[in-house]
């Protein structure tokens, strides 16, 4: 259970939100029910602007973690220095608690998809993410955290599962994991996959944070779904959480949503119900241990 | 470098952008999807994740010509310019050229987009304090001579053939927008930042030219006489002086130099 977790990772700050400007002026005006608030890294690379003067105020009242969309942790091509270079820059500025991409490829030479498109779980692939990752935190001379990516294919290619390619990533490059719930449970039923299963197996000891979204049901009827983050928490990601909790103890969790932004009460209640969720895990936990 | 990842990579792109491919034979046909279903998920996706952020860039463009209009020139230009850069930050920038060889009888619709975009540069480009009148009423009458001014680090200019600026404005407030015509004479567009909000107006051929003469390094004086010679019917010391106010006013001035001594804030 979580107590025998012996954790790699920053202790917990509580539990957070996604920073989204629909939301800057309520952050502005009021202290919110957010222990912390996580920054989509380059939504910030500008030089300067209402952005970088916003996160100077925010960043002032909550502490603040960096996620990145466009690293491309497993482009074929190597990494690119430019960008490397900006994540640093920021990642100095804001001095976040930890900072975070996705284990996914999203161009290659100069073209690109701006997509979080999945890599085949193979050998090579594993060497080519490992190298990449020891890199990353040679520059920015800390453990980087690693997400899970939800994805709608795999490849003929992959010779192992996502969960033990996940697994050997952390082990091997020594860094830290951002679980997104969500996207196990969606993978899991676009792939037809235990979602159980993929917890089970995945390194708990370097589990940094958690993320919970929502997804959508394809658009053509079909059974699929779509990671869009653009709806509540579903029912069956909460159900995966509690396991999740339960697996895992306790550990910093966010809603994360980016689409049909709704007023910030309605996310900060999720933010509550991840608590409560936590809380009730945590306590089921407790009972488990004697006296 | 691993050739396989690399191929597969570049297979699942070239299928991404329409070239020609054989990623399909790559995909696992396994699970609950059909592989065709499977790629044109993700097909969908990056059409439909660029039309959203061009939706956000082009906001008036998009106003102006209509939900059916602007949908199809966003995946007409996404079709012909494949994303390149890592971040979606600039994507985008090449559109307002494609818009005017697609309408060339409506060179309104390109000007519109280049507001859009010319405002978005300068929403988060860098910081400036700006220069205050009474850092320069101190000054002696002679350090006039060699005295040259920095403006904003967001200020760009970009010629104004069309009555775009009247366009922008009106979709801007929500008001339906006047005919497009060509202007009389050709302007050019001036775009800043003053705090957080991104400016815009257009200009006429001789403050343009002074603010080019002055950001090529001219004192004041010297842009001074470089106007009078190509204005001879104005009293461009009165108008400059107008100007310098004006510019100070909208806090599109940021230092000043002293062109000989090297001395400046």
């Amino acid at each position: 259970m979580n107590r025998d977790r012996t954790s790699l990772s920053t202790p917990s700050p509580g539990f957070g939100l996604g920073l989204r400007t629909a939301h800057y002026a309520d952050f502005l005006a009021a202290p919110q029910r957010a222990d912390w608030l996580e920054i989509i890294s380059e939504n910030f690379f500008g030089e300067g602007g209402k952005p970088l003067a916003v996160l100077e105020r925010v960043r002032a009242d909550y502490p603040l973690v960096m996620h990145g969309v466009a690293l491309s942790i497993g482009s074929a091509d190597g990494l690119d220095d430019g960008y490397l270079r900006q994540l640093g820059r920021l990642a100095a500025r804001v001095q976040p608690l930890w900072i975070s991409d996705h284990l996914c490829w999203t161009g290659l030479q100069g073209r690109n998809s701006h997509d979080l498109l999945p890599l085949p779980y193979t050998e090579e692939a594993l060497r080519l993410v490992v190298g990449h990752i020891r890199q990353v935190q040679d520059i920015l001379g800390r453990r980087f955290v690693i997400e899970n990516v939800s994805s709608y294919l795999t490849y003929r290619s992959s010779d192992m599962t996502e969960w033990a390619f996940l697994r050997q990533v952390c082990e091997e490059a020594d860094c830290l994991l951002l679980l997104d719930v969500n996207n196990i449970y969606v993978s899991s039923v676009n792939h037809g996959f235990d979602p159980l299963t993929y917890l089970q197996h995945i390194p708990r000891e370097r589990v940094q944070q958690i993320h919970l979204a929502g997804h959508s049901r394809a658009h053509d009827g079909g059974e699929h779904l779509i990671d869009t983050h653009d709806h509540a928490v579903a029912e069956p990601v909460w159900a995966l959480y509690a396991a999740a909790c339960r697996h895992l103890g306790q550990v910093a969790t966010m809603i994360e949503r980016d689409d049909r932004i709704p007023p910030l009460p309605a996310l900060l209640a999720e933010v509550d119900r991840a608590r409560q969720f936590s809380h009730q895990a945590l306590s089921a936990c407790a009972d488990l241990v004697p006296a | 470098m691993s050739a396989s990842l690399l191929g597969l990579q570049g297979e699942f792109l070239a299928c991404l952008h329409n070239l020609p491919h054989n990623f399909a034979a790559l995909v696992s046909d396994a699970g609950p999807l059909s592989r065709q279903r499977r790629l044109q998920i993700y097909h969908h996706a990056y059409r439909a994740r660029l039309v959203e952020v061009m939706q956000d860039v082009f906001e008036r463009t998009w106003a102006y010509l209509g939900d059916d209009a602007f949908e199809a020139c966003a995946r007409g230009f996404i079709d012909a310019h494949p994303a390149r850069d890592r971040t979606l930050n600039d994507f985008g920038g090449a559109f307002p050229a494609w818009l005017a060889e697609r309408f060339p009888d409506d060179g309104e619709v390109a000007e519109i987009a280049m507001i859009d975009v010319m405002m978005r540069r300068a929403f988060d480009g860098a910081d400036a304090v700006p220069l205050r009148i009474g850092e320069l009423a101190a000054r002696p009458p002679g350090d006039w001579a060699t005295l040259g001014f920095a403006f904003h680090p967001t200020m760009a200019m970009a010629p104004a053939v069309f009555n775009a600026a009247s366009l922008w404005d009106a979709l801007e407030q929500g008001r339906a927008p006047p005919g497009a015509a060509r202007l009389p004479d050709p302007l050019t567009l001036l775009v800043w930042r003053r705090d957080f909000r991104p400016h815009f107006r257009t200009i006429d051929s001789m403050e343009a030219a002074a603010i080019d003469h002055l950001c090529a390094g001219k004192s004041f004086a010297r842009t001074g006489e470089m106007l009078a010679a190509g204005y001879p019917q104005s009293d461009v010391a009165a108008w400059l002086g107008g100007r310098l106010r004006q510019w100070l006013d909208e806090e599109l001035l940021v230092g000043w130099c002293d062109l000989e001594s090297g001395r400046g804030d």
